[in-house]
């Protein structure tokens, strides 16, 4: 394998340079990242890697902060009458005695770049076109290496894309990328790639295998997440308590006791979602995703809820009061669909007496059972679903609030469910939060499926 | 001292540790992180390293090899009570020989309850089950599982039996274990009848009969015939139309018709018996191996994809290359003699195209104006060394990060000026540290605090054309 890439990444002063790195590397304490300029005062390197092998280096750089009084000493380098290239100039400064004190930081920028193969120029998108900036550029051209430049922000209501656009044009700066550091669109990085790809063909064979890899890395991400929710859902929808009948008190207790097992479940999705994308709890601030410190803000079973997403309570609510847990007032389920026997038949009879037999008894001894209502499973899904979509693009989603019309969303929240979640509620050995869970195969065979449902990847914008 | 792990058990191994870790209690990892990412770099590799070096820690490798002798134990323990049991039923219908023996009734107690385990079998397979009836598949993982989790008492271990359930059911080949187990033990039991019957023929003297009330011998002639088409294929005899007549007559039996009907049996036995559970648990076992050597971690497991990102890490770190000054390089407003100016000038530096300069409360000035190129700069600064101005008002766009350059040109503008004030212009702050920025920045430069005037064109206007 030839040596990894070189990629300088350099720009003006607090433009996101170090989040930049933070975002490629997916190292999230890489350097030190703040709102105050001047941040990174040294160069800090780190290795893209495919499978352990380095395909990029990336050279993180303090800002560019004096380019207009730098422009001017280097040109005051050159003799009357002396023809020097950009690169010449460059390096005759790096060589006086200018490089070690009044711009010993734009020094280690522009050494670091001539060490490079190319240069990721990090850009605000909304600072306005000054002239500070294009001298920035000018000399950052004048060491011949290869300029992206990457505007960061250009999806904020400030953004002055267009301007830089046209700005980097005259400045011969033609392939430009924009890239949210911080919240990168979904295909922001592939469209980065891309870009470098064509600005280095030389590299082209590592840079393409860095895209497929992370590419691929997203998809099994998606693949990873749907299933936890497929869990989710099977958990709920097989989750059966039983309760002696007549006693509304100890109804009420188990109710509230099964409501507190489903919003644990769901937390424990919630969590697992937030470590499967690398965010920590306490990232997320997604302006119209209500999550608050990595919960969501309304309550599972509260009204509101519902209502925010749309979904209407059924008719097994007791009345007056949403409690989102049906009761089975008369021995629910026993009226056994034809598919059910013929299954039951096929996993021999005493099977039957499994599944049926617990609420059969509980029936005999004047018990009743507790489910979770579907209105619940319906936002559930759709919560989770919309949660895993916005981490997917990470919080780009807040730009785009839920559309309740969107068709998979739709279809979640009138369509009927699932069957392979029709299945669950007849195997409560199915749900973890059941005592007796069995994770057996036609359990995995559900949640897969169920997964294989929640697939439609809303369009991205 | 554990043995090296089958490609299956370090899978179950890593089950077992992802089922452990799902359940909320992540396992520290840290000091073997090192080892894991020397192993080659595959995803599942390294997940499977992983679960080894914590599986060894844990103490849960242990609890594998002691899982799989439970297994093994209760397995011979099964097929010998199968070998016994059909032995046993063997000489039990087959009586002491004292009286005649019903062929057929002798054969349905031989094969009966093996034909209908199959049957059951055979339906679970086709109704797309995990072999549900396979009965004595499922008790043996039942007791495998029970005895393990008696045999070592420890509460994790509870998860042996399961991760390894989950992982066989995930890869569809549940199906394929518990039929093997289950033929396995009736093939054993089969034999058991089978020498049961052998022996019982060879040490006593039966005569074989055939009763009915009311079917016509012809049915026997040929059910006997049907029946013994397969085993003679295999050589073993059929007896004759004649033979079966004289069985359901009561006649005397003849040496030749007592070795065709003991054949007949015997041949019943193996062909019915013998062979399709041979067949069918070779064929178990078969796409049981097949589809062991194909068994791959799902990766896709929410588990696993978490664990990937850490053990194939998408970056390393370098480290720092070019090491930070131990300070930047500072400009500062140089004192200087009194200019006794008589102007009072207003300077917009680095405002965007779109900010209105001057702004609406400035324009009854005389004087102001803006600069941002090199050339503007340098204009300005020999204006201003030509008629020095009393008082100097900057404004600076304060969305903007106070940088080394802007600041050095407002030293040299200071520089020029009797007193000089910085104004703020804040139009819509970027996050809510900038001003503060702005004004650690001006103060390092040796501007006085009450020389930096936030967002206040009013204040801004009346200390430039009043003074304080």
């Amino acid at each position: 394998m030839s040596t990894p890439l070189h990629l300088a990444v350099v720009g003006h002063t607090n433009t996101g340079k170090t989040s930049l790195l933070r975002t490629l590397t997916r190292d999230t304490d890489f350097g030190e990242v703040s709102a105050r300029p001047s941040t990174t005062r040294h160069v800090e390197g780190a290795r893209l890697l495919v499978e352990d092998e380095p395909v990029v280096e990336l050279y993180d750089t303090p800002g560019m902060e004096d380019a207009m009084g730098l422009l001017e000493a280097v040109e005051s380098l050159v003799k009357p009458g002396e023809r020097l290239d950009g690169p010449a100039r460059i390096d005759r400064f790096l060589h006086s005695p200018l490089a070690t004190e009044r711009f010993e930081q734009e020094a280690k920028v522009l050494r670091q770049l001539l060490a490079s193969d190319a240069a990721l120029v990090v850009i605000d998108a909304r600072d306005p076109v000054l002239a500070k900036y294009r001298d920035e550029l000018t000399l950052l051209a004048a060491c011949a290496r290869p300029l992206l430049p990457v505007l960061n922000f250009a999806h904020s209501p400030a953004s002055r894309e267009a301007e830089w656009r046209e700005a980097l044009a005259r400045l011969g700066l033609h392939a430009v990328v924009s890239f949210d550091t911080v919240a990168p669109e979904v295909d922001g990085e592939r469209r980065l790639l891309e870009k470098l790809i064509t600005l280095l063909d030389a590299h082209r064979l590592p840079l393409e295998r860095l895209l497929k890899a992370r590419e691929a890395e997203a998809r099994e991400r998606m693949a990873a997440g749907r299933r936890l929710i497929a869990e989710l859902l099977v958990d709920v929808a097989a989750c059966r308590m039983l309760v002696k009948h007549d006693e509304d008190e100890a109804i009420q207790r188990q109710v509230e006791l099964l409501r507190e097992r489903i919003r644990q479940r769901e937390q424990a999705c919630v969590a697992a979602l937030l470590t499967l994308y690398r965010f920590r709890p306490g990232d997320v601030d997604m302006a119209t995703i209500p999550l608050v410190e990595g919960r969501w803000e309304e309550d599972l079973f509260s009204p509101d809820a519902l209502r925010g997403m749309g979904i209407r309570i059924g008719k097994g609510a007791v009345a007056g009061a949403i409690t989102g847990v049906g009761i089975d007032l008369i021995v629910g389920g026993l009226t056994l669909g034809a598919a059910t026997v013929a299954g039951a038949v096929a996993g021999g009879l005493w099977q039957v007496f499994g599944h049926y037999g617990e609420r059969l008894v509980g029936k005999l001894r004047g018990f009743r059972s507790l489910t979770v209502d579907d209105a619940i499973l319906r936002l559930l899904a759709v919560r989770q679903r919309w949660l895993l979509s916005a981490l997917h693009r990470r919080g780009h989603a807040a730009i785009e609030p839920l559309r309740l019309e969107a068709p998979d969303v739709k279809r979640w929240r009138k369509g009927p469910l699932p069957d392979a979640l029709k299945s669950a509620r007849q195997h409560p050995e199915w749900s973890a939060l059941n005592e007796g869970f069995k994770p057996e195969a036609a359990r995995e065979k559900a949640i897969a499926e169920l997964a294989e449902q929640l697939l439609d990847e809303p369009s991205t914008r | 001292m554990p043995h090296a792990l089958t490609p299956l058990e370090s899978r179950w191994l890593a089950e077992v540790i992802r089922q452990h870790e799902a359940a909320g209690s992540p396992l520290e990892d840290g000091d073997l992180l090192p080892q894991v990412l020397q192993a080659p770099a595959d995803a599942e590799t390294r997940i499977l390293r992983r679960a080894e070096l914590i599986g060894a820690r844990e103490g849960w490798l242990a609890s594998i090899t002691a899982w799989r002798g439970h297994a093994r134990t209760t397995l011979l323990v099964l097929a010998l009570i199968a070998l016994i049991s059909g032995f046993g039923a063997a000489l039990g219908v087959m009586g002491t020989g004292d009286r005649p023996v019903n062929v057929l009734w002798l054969l349905g107690s031989l094969l009966g309850v093996h034909l209908f385990s199959l049957a059951l079998w055979l339906v679970g397979m086709t109704a797309g089950g995990q072999g549900g009836g396979a009965l004595l598949g499922r008790a043996w993982w039942w007791l495998s599982d029970h005895l393990g989790a008696l045999g070592t008492g420890r509460k994790q271990d509870a998860l042996i039996g399961g991760a390894l359930l989950h992982l066989l059911a995930q890869h569809g080949l549940l199906r394929w274990v518990s039929g093997a187990i289950s033929h396995l033990l009736w093939l054993i039991a089969l034999l058991g009848a089978l020498l049961g019957l052998l022996l019982a023929l060879a040490l006593q003297r039966y005569a074989f009969i055939i009763e009915t009330t009311i079917l016509p011998s012809e049915v026997f002639v040929a059910l006997t015939a049907a029946l013994g088409w397969l085993p003679a294929k295999l050589g073993f005899a059929i007896p004759d139309a004649g033979m079966v007549r004289a069985s359901g007559e009561g006649l005397p039996q003849m040496e030749a018709a007592r070795l065709a009907w003991s054949s007949w049996l015997v041949g019943c036995v193996v062909a019915y018996g013998l062979l399709p559970r041979l067949l069918l648990w070779a064929g178990c076992q078969l796409l049981w191996m097949r589809g062991r050597s194909r068994l791959r971690l799902d990766l896709n497991l929410p588990g696993y994809a978490a664990l990937r990102a850490r053990l194939l890490p998408a970056s390393e770190r370098i480290g720092v290359v070019d090491q930070a000054p131990s300070s930047l390089p500072r400009a500062r407003i140089q004192a200087h003699a009194a200019h006794h100016g008589e102007t009072n000038l207003l300077v917009g530096l680095e405002l965007a195209a779109d900010i209105i300069w001057p702004p609406a409360e400035a324009e009854r000035l005389a004087t102001w104006t803006v600069v941002d190129s090199r050339e503007e700069r340098q204009r300005l600064l020999e204006a201003l060394q030509a008629h020095p101005p009393a008082r100097l008002l900057v404004a600076l766009d304060a969305r903007l990060s106070p940088d080394r350059g802007t600041l050095r040109y407002l030293t040299e503008l200071a520089g020029h000026a009797d007193d000089t004030h910085v104004w703020l212009m804040d139009h819509e702050p970027r996050d809510a540290g900038r001003i503060g920025h702005w004004h650690e920045a001006l103060q390092s430069i040796g501007l006085p605090p009450e020389a930096v005037i936030d967002d206040d064109p009013q204040h801004a206007l009346h200390w430039l054309e009043q003074g304080p």
